[in-house]
């Protein structure tokens, strides 16, 4: 089956310890990920910059050894991204800022990402809350 | 289409769990996850309109966060699942509805 998975919590939240299991579930039942989807405050866990505690599981970390490592699409909300101030090289310099923070394996790109992966995938799940 | 609504936050801060009860179809399915899991603690309202639920309405709860929680004497309906089971129903289901 196709999934589509969505984060829309921080990534020190419940929801993005989640999502991650439930991505790697997924992809360990058989199944394919067509496209993660990072947005609202999702977007800090597509962040390098993000550093854990280091009793606490590095979910940003974890979340981009995940996409590269299984090559998979993964998107973050460019207009969120920006408001949060998760950059990639091209809007750092854009917007004259010092520095990128785009993790590995990420990519900025708009909302209807989002709508056209909820149309290929069977499933559309979305993590939130605590 | 049955649908599998996803829950998580504490129906002791928010509305989310009273307005989802009422809109869930007969076929529907509910998955308490995070803190939307202390909806089984015993002796609430909660509780209780849960085990009103018709009896066509699957319970499901993650068991992680029923563990983590250290909650007991769970109701009898309410299957725990793990991560597995959590994509097993995504997929018998026909859409999964996330109450954000």
């Amino acid at each position: 089956m196709k999934f589509a998975i969505a984060l829309f919590a921080s990534p020190h939240s419940p929801a993005a310890r989640r999502a991650l299991r439930f991505a790697e579930a997924t992809l360990a039942g058989g199944h394919e990920i067509v496209r993660l989807f990072f947005y609202q405050d999702g977007v800090h866990s597509a962040s390098a910059n993000v550093v854990a505690a280091q009793d606490e599981p590095d979910v940003a970390a974890e979340w981009s050894r995940f996409v590269s490592a299984n090559r998979l699409d993964g998107v973050v909300c460019i207009a969120a991204g920006l408001r949060r101030g998760v950059l990639d090289e091209g809007e750092a310099q854009r917007y004259r800022r010092p520095a990128a923070n785009l993790a590995a394996g990420w990519e900025l790109s708009g909302l209807g990402q989002l709508h056209e992966a909820a149309q290929q995938a069977d499933r559309l799940v979305c993590f939130g809350g605590h | 289409m049955a649908t599998l609504h996803l829950l998580s936050h504490s129906p002791f801060a928010d509305d989310r769990l009273a307005s989802c009860l009422p809109l869930l179809g007969a076929d529907d399915a509910l998955l308490l996850s995070g803190d939307a899991v202390y909806a089984l603690h015993a002796n609430t309202r909660q509780r209780q309109a849960l085990e009103k639920l018709p009896e066509t309405v699957a319970l499901f709860a993650l068991e992680e966060d029923v563990r983590a929680r250290a909650l007991e004497a769970l109701p009898a309906r309410v299957t725990l699942v793990d991560y597995p089971g959590f994509v097993e129903l995504s997929c018998r289901y026909e859409r999964v509805n996330s109450w954000l």
